[in-house]
């Protein structure tokens, strides 16, 4: 419970940093960004629209450190203001309508895709030295590929040339957003092609860390006894080898969800999917700031909460964590 | 084990390569590919230009065309030539790669370094701030940071892209330096009073070039694709080429609905080839330092003949080897079986497990190493036998054998082990299929490795370790029987029933070896193998995990394969010891025999080694020199250029395992128990013995 109690004040103490930052940054950049948005909407802000971006992006008569505490209220509440590339919505509502379709396609497509490498660098580890290791320099060159080429590619083969999967958006036109088989299902479809490009992508990567670490793995002392038990090779393969070499990719997982994830954004865009990658996109187009910082803030929050259950996977994975 | 160890510190390079072995990694094909595929892309970035004049910004009324011979690459929407923006948007993306990748990779290394090497509350500040980086994602950072940056150019984006991009190499060196940090050369460096920066500088940097290099190059990776996203979103300067801004504009037209292939295709390959060619030069470098990742040669096991499963059962003449002759066991020599009559085969004192002619080899090509050298010996049943010998004498790999679990490149390329059960069934274990071998395993034959620490699962409970081998091999049994059994197996070694449900980190070092033994003793096998069960003890544990087995052993009347460097320890427990040197056995002997008359020179040196756990205190000698070299044998016998007393003919050939005329009990491969040893010496040392 301690290393639980650790990687917790660990994930405030990121946060903190995180939103810290986005205070900061804005109040470092050249020029006045706060001045510049209330000039480049001159006459259409309201007065409390033109305090809200001075909490948020500094305020000409303020001290530093009462900015600051009044920054941290706007984010607490999550009073981001106006969005400028959505006027007159507010930032919040923007995020709101856009986040559950990341969440769904991107948390759904890194699951997969985990497992899938995991499970592909595990059997080609397994049997290093085999026509598998063929996949290796394949996984590599795909692993290279930036992941937005990848949409354009797969909506080139698949949307345009074979009509298969729909080139753009999230759910067909006119169909009512609601828990409805129709809307599902139309979600589904509309989907696929997003999914199946960022399992792709982010698949490789995955597979050459597994294979990696099975290797060594096999090489364990343990590995041989459970062989010399006489254990069933897929006996071996998950509980004796597996189990073990994937400890460090479930580790790992940290540094690799920023990546992944924003690969799996900008793919959104390639789909005009209407999650936050788009919209993130719609924001820096316009620099929208209110915007862009709240997406920044959102994604930061998600991934650290991804995070922290990966840490619980890894507790419960590891029992020699739960000691020290 | 401990031949393949050397092995591979021997095939490997040092640690940190030197200038030559950086020169070598060249020649691995991977690097070779590698820096080939980068170097095109960078000459082409600095020369490409001036190859190629055509202006990639000039629009042309030659809109979206197929590639052909007047546009190798096709045309944009604009009539842009494709080709001339590939080569001019190599400049860009190489420069921001290279760039950003030579910043990034000095800002993880002073991090890491100084936070590595420093200690308190400093390094655990900046330890936390890289952490912190590590996990806030990147893209949007640097989505935001590029909006601030607006028309910033490629400086901007190269300092966008090392601000975010740093965290995971200052991290990686941390942990290298902090392991680094305590090594002697270090130690020792400070201990001369030099100073911190000198010894980060001049005693730690160099040895984590590796690192460094392979930090660099995913740095490069990264920055690229980086840029590429940055460009493709739009946030950088679109009027520059770049293979960034190429895709941004192709997915801004809708190049992809207009099928135009040839767009976007080029700039993403040129991404991810620079990727792969770059990712190939690290993966070429790892393979160099880290041999083990290194894919093995398919290698298909060399069959023994046509023995896929060999049930002798109507064999008749058998070669008896020396039994157990006197001590402690049946006095009678080994009974010859008639195969079939059950009731003899398994009677005490009948062959259980027979070697012959047993070899294994590591490598293959041209210099193959005799890893176990026309080994033969019989282990009968209820007798512990002891086979000692130094470290690289080949006595792991003959328990590796014995229990069919060498790996490539270590293979078993003659020899025959018969195992015959209580019924007087024979196996011959070399040849045994996949799936007879499995459930011949830890049935009749189990193992028990030197360091119980290793040899158990770390993630898994002590019980579901023994109960695996239950459910594996007694489908019928049920869950309350099988969690009875595991108590049952437990209290038999001397450990509480209800540490069942803890992980091998929980218990000491001498309740781990005695569970590695319940472990063994699971299914009732005929035969444990037990691979230097102690070595890793200290003395009092080791007397305790001994007497375990001993009592065991009485009790329960399995044979024993017993394995050590501790010759007298071997003497205590055991009824028959094998001496091997360098692969070759080259004494057999009765355990009381080895103690009052070992005959080969190097048993008598190997007594000498240890003092004994009971029994008179003696003169402790050694044997003088090394263990050979496996790859450069010398001539003749291998002992020789050690043997204090080593005559003319030790060099001209190898001994044979002869029985001595006067100590028939006794197999030796000496020449001085043969016809031609110098007469003194022969004297010397029979007659001395019996003095």
């Amino acid at each position: 419970m301690r290393v639980l109690g650790r990687r917790l004040f660990f994930y405030v103490v990121t946060a903190w940093a995180a939103i810290t930052l986005n205070f900061i940054l804005p109040r470092l950049m050249p020029g006045n960004p706060a001045q510049g948005l209330i000039e480049r909407f001159a006459g259409r802000l309201s007065p409390a629209a033109v305090h809200a971006i001075e909490v948020l992006f500094g305020q000409p008569h303020t001290s530093l450190i009462s900015q600051y505490f009044a920054y941290w209220k706007q984010v607490v509440t999550f009073n981001w203001g106006i969005s400028y590339t959505y006027y007159p919505t507010p930032v919040g509502q923007v995020i709101r309508q856009s986040i559950f379709w990341t969440v769904v396609l991107i948390g759904f497509c890194t699951v997969i895709g985990f497992v899938l490498g995991t499970l592909l660098g595990m059997i080609v580890g397994w049997r290093r030295g085999s026509w598998r290791d063929a996949l290796i320099p394949i996984t590599t060159f795909l692993s290279s590929l930036p992941y937005f080429w990848f949409a354009l590619m797969a909506i080139l083969i698949f949307a345009v040339t074979w009509g298969w999967f729909p080139s753009s958006g999230g759910y067909g036109i006119g169909v009512p957003i609601g828990f409805s088989w129709t809307f599902i299902s139309s979600a589904l479809y509309y989907g696929t092609l997003p999914a199946l490009t960022i399992v792709v992508a982010s698949v490789g990567g995955w597979l050459l860390g597994m294979r990696n670490m099975m290797v060594t793995t096999l090489n364990e002392d343990y590995v041989l006894l459970a062989e010399a038990k006489g254990l069933s090779r897929l006996r071996v393969m998950f509980t004796y080898a597996g189990r073990n070499a994937v400890l460090p990719s479930v580790a790992g997982f940290a540094m690799s969800l920023g990546f992944v994830v924003g690969g799996a954004i900008v793919t959104e865009i390639v789909f005009n999917y209407p999650g936050i990658g788009t919209v993130l996109f719609q924001a820096a187009k316009g620099q929208d700031y209110p915007l862009l910082e709240a997406i920044f803030l959102t994604i930061t929050i998600a991934v650290l909460l991804a995070n922290l259950l990966a840490d619980l996977a890894y507790i419960a994975l590891d029992p020699r964590t739960r000691e020290a | 084990m401990l031949i393949s160890a050397e092995l591979e510190t021997a095939a490997d390079t040092e640690e940190s390569p030197s200038g030559r072995a950086w020169l070598r990694g060249l020649l691995v094909p991977k690097v070779l590919v590698g820096v080939i595929i980068v170097l095109f892309f960078v000459l082409m970035a600095i020369f490409g230009p001036f190859l190629d004049h055509t202006d990639p910004g000039a629009i042309t009324s030659a809109r979206l065309q197929a590639p052909s011979a007047a546009h190798l690459l096709g045309t944009t929407q604009q009539g842009q030539d494709v080709l001339a923006q590939v080569v001019y948007g190599a400049r860009i993306s190489i420069e921001v790669g290279f760039g950003a990748g030579i910043l990034t990779t000095l800002w993880s290394v002073i991090v890491g370094l100084t936070g590595g090497y420093m200690s308190g509350t400093g390094s655990e500040l900046l330890s936390m701030f890289s952490n912190v980086f590590l996990v806030i994602p990147s893209l949007p950072l640097v989505v935001i940071l590029a909006s601030y940056l607006p028309n910033s150019g490629s400086t901007g984006i190269i300092i966008v892209i090392t601000v975010t991009g740093w965290a995971w190499g200052a991290r990686v060196l941390r942990a290298q330096t902090l392991s680094l940090r305590r090594r002697d050369f270090v130690e020792a460096a400070r201990a001369t009073g030099e100073s911190s920066l000198k010894i980060m500088l001049f005693d730690i940097l160099p040895n984590e070039l590796a690192i460094i290099t392979a930090t660099f190059l995913a740095s490069v990776v990264g920055a690229i694709l980086t840029e590429a996203s940055i460009a493709f979103l739009g946030l950088s300067n679109v009027t520059q080429w770049s293979w960034g801004t190429m895709l941004y504009w192709a997915q801004v037209s809708g190049a992809e609905l207009a099928r135009a292939w040839w767009w976007f295709i080029p700039p993403g390959l040129a991404i991810a080839l620079v990727g792969t060619g770059l990712a190939f030069i690290n993966f070429g470098l790892d393979d160099l330092i880290n041999p083990r990742l290194r894919s093995g040669q398919p290698k298909r096991r060399r069959w023994l003949g046509l023995r896929a499963v060999a049930w002798f059962a109507g064999r008749a003449a058998r070669r008896v080897t020396p039994g157990p002759a006197g001590g402690s066991t049946p006095s009678t020599p080994a009974p010859q079986v008639q195969p079939g009559l059950g009731e003899a085969a398994g009677a005490p004192g009948s062959p259980v497990l027979e070697l012959r002619g047993l070899r294994v080899v590591y490598g293959s090509g041209s210099a193959p190493v005799q890893a176990v050298n026309d080994v033969s010996l019989t282990l009968h049943r209820g007798e512990v036998l002891g086979i000692a010998g130094e470290s690289g004498s080949g006595k792991s790999t003959l328990a590796r054998a014995v229990t069919r679990l060498l790996r490539p490149p270590a293979e078993i390329v003659a020899g025959e082990m018969v195992y015959t059960d209580r019924s007087g069934r024979q196996i011959d274990i070399a040849g045994l299929a996949d799936k007879d071998l499995r459930k011949f395993r830890w049935e009749e034959v189990s193992i028990v490795f030197q360091s119980a620490m290793n040899a158990l699962n770390p993630v898994l409970t002590l019980g579901t370790q023994i109960d695996d081998v239950l459910r594996a091999h007694r489908p019928g049994m049920r869950k309350p029987q099988r969690v009875a059994r595991v108590r049952e197996l437990l209290k038999l070694v001397g450990i509480s029933p209800d540490r069942a449900g803890a992980y091998p980190h929980e218990l000491s070092g001498g309740m781990r070896q005695r569970a590695m033994i319940a472990m063994g003793l699971a299914l009732d096998p005929e035969i444990i193998v037990m691979d230097e069960p102690t070595t890793a003890l200290d003395v009092v544990i080791q007397r305790q995990v001994i007497e375990t087995i001993s009592a065991l052993k009485e009790r329960l009347g399995f044979s024993v394969i017993f394995i050590t460097h501790d010759l007298s320890l071997l003497i205590e427990l055991c009824d028959t010891i094998a001496i091997m040197y360098a692969g070759k056995m080259v004494e057999l002997a009765p355990a009381e025999q080895m103690y009052d008359r070992p005959l080969h020179p190097y048993s008598q040196g190997l007594l000498g080694s240890f003092p004994t756990l009971t029994g008179p205190r003696r003169t402790l000698t050694g044997v003088p020199g090394y263990p050979p070299d496996m790859r450069r044998l010398p001539a003749g016998c291998s002992f020789q250029p050690r043997c204090p007393r080593a005559f003319d003919l030790c060099t001209q050939s190898p001994p044979v395992l002869v029985s001595p005329s006067d100590v028939p009990s006794d197999e030796v491969a000496c020449f001085l128990y043969q016809a031609g040893a110098p007469v003194s010496e022969q004297n010397l040392t029979t007659g001395g013995s019996h003095a």
